[in-house]
């Protein structure tokens, strides 16, 4: 079950000491203030060693340490990678690659999060403020294509949660549903999400909506499916992208009529950031579902 | 008012305890903040669970739909029986709604305030169907999920093709199995019985005869009508007496019988094995089985390892699939590479010349690979395809095997002077009228070769008809036959034979050849030309006979019908006859 992309001798680490933990070669038992004597400061809460993946060279060491999102990690060594926790340990969903930390005796594996392929890891790593979900919640992912970013969601809310994932085709269905046989708190929706009545049967309430569904009507289809399922104070994490709105309008034009049309539906906007440099003329918006009115608290 | 509520593990129906509450919804959501309040305000009626995934799978795919399913038309039945008749229904679906009224008989509502009460009884789901652990419910959701998927999906099983890769490896492995359990039969058995292998060559037969015989003694009294014909019959019941094989006990033969039946069965599996790969075949790719036939387009998707990979392959690979030995050491030695590998089994390539199997090959393979991509990827496919396909390469083939002999473009001269030097065959038929030995003499004909000969009216008359022509030139035949002496007759007949096909001949040939052939006929029959001029000094002197034996002669001729009614006539001009032919012609 070993990772087959790794080599233990550390093909590029020959003589590379770039300072830091990269650098040392050689066993596991090696004390982490080796070289510079940085990383002691750099990882307070951290997972202990792992052999080197994700951009970096096979046979490297790295440091996992939480993000400052719940359930979501980063991996520092030579190169910092945006990882979550593999629930389904030893296998990758889309060929990305995969980190092994050795933690006293338990094996932990961790897959690389993409931000070129992912818009809410780009969003994670543009800066957003909160994503809302840690672990433990209900997630309706609209949008879910052939399942990459549904299988990190998954990974970030773990066991306890529940992703409900909804794709429309079926080639990309086909993959989605192949994904979701490995992982329990996954379920996948093959509707159009424009009728969330259809699917009614299959959904309960949830505590975050995270859109990603590259539709003109996308703010309609957002409502309609918060109407249904999203509960009061429940959040909302949209991806808009300028081009699939309106291609002759100016970016910053779309996202604010995008966000007004969410406004009159009582989805309330919190945040908004662009996904710049992975996406181009993409912004991601966070916010509230009717909120509590302030003095009662939610 | 009762409210109709669906989820995973079933239908839910609540009444609505306080109607009021429906008309003012937004603040609808402070009542089912908590399990106790929300308990005030609908009362969970009956619940009605599903027994089974499938029976889930219908009730979601009707709700879906906004059909009534069976299990809700029942329990709303139930239901509406015990309530009164003026009770109204929520529903979250205003199509389904519709259906139920119309099935039911029953008053629907649905619309935005019955969207707010549907949001809040999903928000307290768990407290409110009490009878139901919430596990269980998100369990049952993710079964049903995966189920409603798969039923969207299709996912069918008879489109899965590991059954092709598995079945035509299994053919592999049964036929090598097959030949050498048949080896070591003939082997051992022809240790007793030699003769029997030189007779029957065929592998089942041989190992039927050997489970009926059994050892040789019981070869004459055994009755093999039913496996092979007399002829063979008697040869092997022959080859039994004198054979000079050595004897073997009763113990051996049973062995050998043993493994005979062994063959019997798995030939027997064999072939079923190919009809099941068939069947397979034309379910999963019809295109491709269409085009290439089902074994060859079941080893291509076995080679290359799936359906989908195969449909990722360049026409070029799926051209050369089979040969790579022989391309990647042509590759290497640069040299030529193959120019077929496993397509050249497949019925198009076998079919065509071997100078055009190449061509057709890299047509094939295109065309292979367009289907493959329709088939691997692409939804509620026809055949219309794959059809199209090998109807287009199987004119192409057409038109390369007649060779260059037609230009696409040009006019019709190029083609008339390609036909010039364009060597035709002569075919030479048999004439009917060779048959016939006794010699004719007609008065009729006299005439119109005196004026056929006469070199101007000739052309005249073949332009009027082909038929009139050939008339004509029959006339001239049978006119030769009336002078006969017996010496003569043989070399009439032969130049009557010779000019019976070069009639044929005429028909298809323009005007201006024509006079050109009748002068070679001329000059072919030299011999002729004496009687010819004799025959011409003839008139009206020749007597009935001749018109009789001309109308037996024309009876076994082509086209003698019309001539036989014209001789019956009495002679008349020249001329009249020839309206007469020409009208006859004309019919």
């Amino acid at each position: 079950m070993g990772p087959p992309g790794f080599s233990p001798g550390g093909r590029g680490g020959r003589g590379g000491s770039r300072g830091g933990f990269g650098g040392s070669r050689g066993g596991f038992g090696r004390s982490p203030g080796g070289r510079g004597g940085g990383g002691f400061g750099r990882s307070p809460g951290g997972r202990g060693r792992g052999r080197g993946g994700g951009g970096m060279r096979g046979g490297k060491k790295v440091i996992i340490e939480p993000h400052r999102h719940e359930g979501v990690f980063i991996a520092r060594g030579k190169e910092d990678a945006l990882v979550t926790m593999n629930m389904v340990p030893g296998e990758a969903v889309y060929g990305e690659k995969r980190i092994q930390v050795e933690e006293g005796e338990t094996k932990l594996e961790y897959r690389v999060w993409n931000p070129f392929r992912s818009k809410l890891a780009a969003a994670i790593l543009g800066g957003v403020d909160k994503i809302h979900m840690p672990p433990g919640t209900k997630v309706l992912y609209l949008g879910a294509a052939s399942g990459t970013t549904v299988s990190h969601v998954s990974d970030v809310v773990g066991p306890e949660g529940l992703v409900y994932a909804v794709e429309f085709s079926q080639r990309s269905g086909r993959d989605l549903i192949n994904m979701a046989k490995k992982r329990t708190n996954v379920i996948p929706i093959i509707e159009d999400a424009r009728h969330p009545h259809k699917y009614r049967m299959l959904v309960g309430m949830v505590d975050t909506v995270f859109a990603d569904v590259a539709q003109p009507d996308q703010a309609r289809i957002v409502s309609l499916n918060a109407q249904h399922f999203l509960k009061n104070g429940g959040h909302f994490v949209i991806s808009i992208k300028a081009s699939c709105i309106d291609s002759t309008a100016t970016p910053e034009a779309v996202f604010a009529s995008e966000v007004k049309k969410l406004q009159a539906d009582k989805l309330k906007p919190q945040e908004q950031i662009t996904l710049e440099p992975y996406e181009r003329d993409h912004a991601v918006v966070v916010g509230v579902f009717r909120p509590p009115p302030k003095g009662t608290g939610s | 008012m009762l409210v109709l509520f669906e989820t995973a593990a079933g239908y839910a129906i609540f009444k609505l305890l306080d109607e009021k509450k429906l008309a003012k919804t937004e603040n609808l959501y402070h009542d089912f903040q908590t399990p106790e309040t929300a308990s005030k305000v609908v009362k969970l009626k009956h619940f009605e669970k599903f027994h089974d995934t499938t029976e889930a799978l219908s009730a979601t795919t009707a709700a879906v739909e906004g059909k009534v399913s069976k299990s809700l038309k029942k329990l709303l039945k139930n239901v509406v029986a015990k309530a009164e008749a003026t009770e109204q229904l929520l529903v979250a679906d205003p199509k389904l709604g519709l259906a139920i009224k119309e099935k039911l008989q029953l008053q629907c509502i649905s619309n935005t305030a019955v969207q707010e009460l549907m949001r809040c009884i999903r928000c307290q789901m768990d407290a409110l169907l009490a009878g139901l652990p919430s596990k269980d419910l998100a369990a049952m959701a993710l079964g049903l999920a995966h189920s409603l998927s798969r039923y969207k999906l299709k996912f069918s099983p008879d489109k899965v093709d590991t059954m092709i890769v598995q079945a035509v490896g299994l053919l592999d492995d049964l036929d090598k199995e097959l030949n050498n359990y048949i080896m070591r039969t003939r082997e051992w058995y022809g240790w007793h019985f030699p003769e029997l292998g030189k007779i029957l060559n065929d592998n089942v037969l041989y190992v039927k005869v050997i489970k009926v015989i059994g050892t040789r003694d019981h070869a004459l009294e055994a009755d093999l009508s039913d496996i092979l014909s007399e002829e063979v019959e008697a040869q092997v019941k022959e080859a039994a007496e004198i054979s000079m094989g050595t004897e073997i006990a009763e113990e051996d033969i049973l062995n050998i019988q043993h493994l005979c039946d062994q063959v019997i069965e798995i030939s027997g599996y064999r072939a079923q094995l190919f009809d099941y790969l068939r069947s397979r075949m034309m379910a999963i790719t019809p295109n491709l089985t269409i085009l290439v036939g089902e074994l060859v387009g079941a080893r291509l998707i076995a080679h290359a390892g799936s359906l989908i990979n195969l449909a990722k392959h360049p026409a070029s690979t799926v051209q050369i699939l089979g040969a790579e030995k022989a391309l990647f050491r042509a590759l290497k030695s640069n040299k030529e590479t193959p120019k077929y590998g496993l397509i050249y089994h497949s019925a198009l390539v076998g079919q065509t010349s071997s100078k055009l199997k190449g061509k057709i090959s890299r047509m094939l393979a295109a065309k292979a690979a367009l289907a493959t991509r329709v088939d691997a990827l692409g939804e509620d496919v026809g055949i219309e395809l794959g059809a199209e396909h090998k109807l287009k390469i199987e004119r192409r083939i057409s038109i390369l095997e007649e060779g260059k002999l037609h230009r696409i473009s040009g006019t019709g001269r190029s083609q008339a002077r390609f036909e010039k030097h364009h060597t035709k065959s002569e075919v030479r038929q048999y004439g009917d009228a060779q048959d016939f030995a006794i010699p004719t003499k007609r008065k009729v004909e006299i005439e119109e070769v005196g004026s056929g000969e006469a070199g101007p009216s000739q052309p005249k008359k073949k332009r009027k008809t082909d038929i009139g022509e050939q008339v004509v030139v029959k006339e001239e035949i049978k006119e030769e036959e009336e002078d006969v002496t017996v010496p003569k007759k043989k070399k009439k007949k032969k130049s009557l034979g010779a000019e019976a096909s070069e009639t044929v001949v005429t028909e298809m040939e323009t005007f201006e050849e024509s006079p050109k052939k009748k002068k070679k006929k001329i000059k072919q029959e030299i011999e002729e030309e004496q009687p010819e001029e004799v025959v011409s000094q003839f008139d009206e002197s020749v007597g009935e006979k001749k018109k009789k034996k001309k109308k037996s002669l024309t009876a076994e001729t082509e086209h003698g019908y019309e001539e036989a009614e014209e001789q019956i006539a009495t002679p008349s001009s020249e001329k009249k006859k020839k309206k007469k032919r020409k009208s006859e012609s004309m019919e």
